[in-house]
């Protein structure tokens, strides 16, 4: 009995040892200031309190969750929006598309998916700099210079709150798309034909195969990814803020993601206690949103 | 049949054209900043444009070479990632191996509390991280965005490296160890050979995050010369006032062409190695 026990022990040093590096860098570097930032938003400090802040308890969560009109709120709910809207057209899009590049007797299919995956392929930011400039821009912007070859007066994309969210709907599809492409895509090719066979046997047309077949087939093969994609979208910062709020060049536009609106309160106007409270109630609902995910599968097993 | 066969010819050829529309449209903007950055006339406000350029000239590359610090920006980006690469990768490989292969208490704690930090994104902690390394006098140097991106990449690293052993078979390195090989020897010579691909795309992951990571940089550097590749091209780009926009894009697709040549070569192990981890980068 006694050596077994020291073996144990000696496996737990060694796990730790060996581990110890990793999870030291993390301690210090991850959780530490996220400890730190939930000191910070117990705290008034701004740009007049940098060093002669005080302790004042509840007062930022109050002001984020509480009162309305300071913003947070407003901008959790159109993150939702962001996130539902994002996600029926990344899946209804993908699916589509990945159907078609599924048709029997598609010879450029290989070139047709190589084409498609590039924007996954470049630097995000740079994507929505281009986007942001090339497209949208409303003197030199190419959708301006198409307007005006077809007699339309040119718009200003980016001014407006609505047009602006589907602006910024459009370039996150374009960055998204690819993935949820290639993930269905190969989920498609892992549906057994078979089925499709005595399907088209009993005489099942193409929405019956769709919903009866495909789709219960490649559910539980694309689940983990679109999950995946629901938080990142959920956590979308760049383009937002790129598109609309970049500091000294904003376009006019006031939609705000909890992310965007965590950092305006930062880094624009220097509230780092009420953006530290703000910081930490969203890291509280992904908590709560990766644990109810979590809990799913379970359930079902 | 005939008419049946004709059918189906002109249904893959209704497909085919709708796929060359999209992929198409896919490409517009890309194909813009091309055009743009070959096009000798500076002015684009004429009406006359087309996706050819009519003069082709490589002024604009020429410009962000040599008027622009772009090879020192490459200089700061390259060293970073590389710091970033091998700090993150020489921890988080053992830490991986042990999270997927051995059993001792705190084990799922850890790798709960990971999962929640993975889902934690380090723009949130950005005050506190400041706050912190100011008054140790690494606001503004190399070693602050250093030490910012290898906090982040361990988490990743840990992560992604961990799912990738866990579809490691353990028989393999157990037949080893009754053929009496150590442990140090079945990790250098078994599962460190076979998790090669997962340590590319690892490693590569890091070296895009480096690579693209703006935010962070534009804030905790200030002045051109520190910059990285992602800061120096946000500080470039072309608002509806200022800036060259073909100067711009020309600078935009140089960043880019190494990450899209790192993304096609390793398409492949792409889906593999990022989907075994269940992260996405």
């Amino acid at each position: 009995m006694k050596p077994l026990k020291t073996k144990k022990k000696n496996t737990i040093l060694f796990s730790y040892l060996w581990s110890m590096p990793s999870l030291l860098l993390i301690c210090l570097i991850v959780i530490f200031p996220i400890i730190y930032t939930g000191y910070i938003s117990l705290t008034n400090m701004n740009v007049y309190h940098w060093f002669t802040y005080d302790l004042i308890g509840l007062k930022n969560y109050r002001e984020a969750l509480l009162v309305f009109d300071s913003g947070f709120i407003p901008a959790l709910l159109l993150t939702i929006l962001w996130t539902v809207v994002n996600m029926v057209l990344q899946l209804v899009i993908a699916y589509v598309l990945a159907s078609l590049l599924n048709t029997k007797g598609l010879r450029l299919r290989n070139l047709y998916r190589t084409l498609l995956v590039f924007p996954w392929a470049m630097p995000g930011y740079v994507s929505i700099l281009l986007w942001k400039t090339g497209m949208f821009n409303s003197q030199f912007g190419l959708l301006n210079q198409w307007m005006e070859k077809l007699g339309f007066s040119p718009i200003k994309w980016l001014a407006g709150d609505g047009i602006a969210f589907i602006c910024c709907t459009v370039v996150n599809l374009w960055l998204a798309l690819p993935f949820m492409i290639t993930i269905i895509d190969g989920a498609l090719q892992s549906v057994d034909q078979s089925f499709y066979e005595s399907a088209l046997l009993d005489g099942a047309g193409w929405i019956e195969r769709t919903v009866y077949i495909t789709i219960p087939s490649i559910r539980p093969i694309i689940a983990p990814s679109v999950i995946i994609t629901i938080f990142t979208t959920f956590k979308q910062f760049d383009v937002i803020y790129l598109m609309t709020q970049q500091a000294g060049a904003k376009t006019g536009a006031h939609i705000h993601t909890i992310l965007t609106y965590a950092y305006e309160n930062a880094f624009i106007t220097n509230n780092y206690g009420y953006s530290s409270a703000v910081s930490i109630v969203i890291f509280v609902i992904l908590i709560i949103f990766s644990y109810v995910i979590n809990r799913k599968p379970k359930e079902e097993v | 049949m005939k008419g049946k066969e004709w059918k189906e010819k002109g249904k893959l050829l209704l497909i085919n054209l709708l796929l060359i529309v999209v992929c198409f449209a896919t490409l517009v903007p890309i194909l813009y900043a091309f055009s743009v950055s070959l096009n000798e006339q500076n002015s684009l406000l004429g009406s006359d444009f087309s996706f050819i350029p009519q003069r082709i000239t490589l002024e604009n590359y020429r410009k962000v070479f040599v008027e622009e610090p772009v090879l020192l920006w490459l200089k700061n980006s390259l060293l970073l990632a590389g710091v970033t690469v091998t700090v993150s990768l020489c921890t988080g490989i053992p830490a991986a191996y042990i999270f997927s292969r051995k059993r001792f208490p705190g084990r799922s704690g850890i790798l709960q509390t990971l999962i929640l930090l993975y889902a934690f994104p380090s723009l949130l902690s950005m005050t506190a991280l400041y706050k912190l390394l100011s008054p140790m006098g690494l606001i503004n140097t190399r070693m602050g965005l250093i030490i910012v991106y290898t906090g982040t990449m361990a988490v990743f690293a840990l992560w992604n490296m961990k799912g990738y052993f866990d579809t490691i078979p353990v028989e393999i390195e157990e037949a080893s160890m009754i053929d009496g090989a150590s442990p140090i020897q079945i990790v250098m010579k078994i599962v460190l050979p076979l998790a090669k691909p997962a340590i590319a795309v690892t490693a590569m992951m890091v070296l895009i995050y480096v690579w693209n990571e703006y935010i962070f940089a534009i804030n905790f550097m200030t002045g051109e010369d520190a910059y990285t590749l992602a800061a120096g091209l946000y500080s470039l780009q072309a608002n509806e006032t200022s800036g060259s926009w073909p100067v711009f894009s020309a600078a935009a697709l140089v960043v880019s062409l190494p990450i899209l040549v790192i993304f096609f070569a390793l398409q492949k192990n792409m889906a593999s190695g990022l989907t075994s981890g269940g992260v996405k980068g």
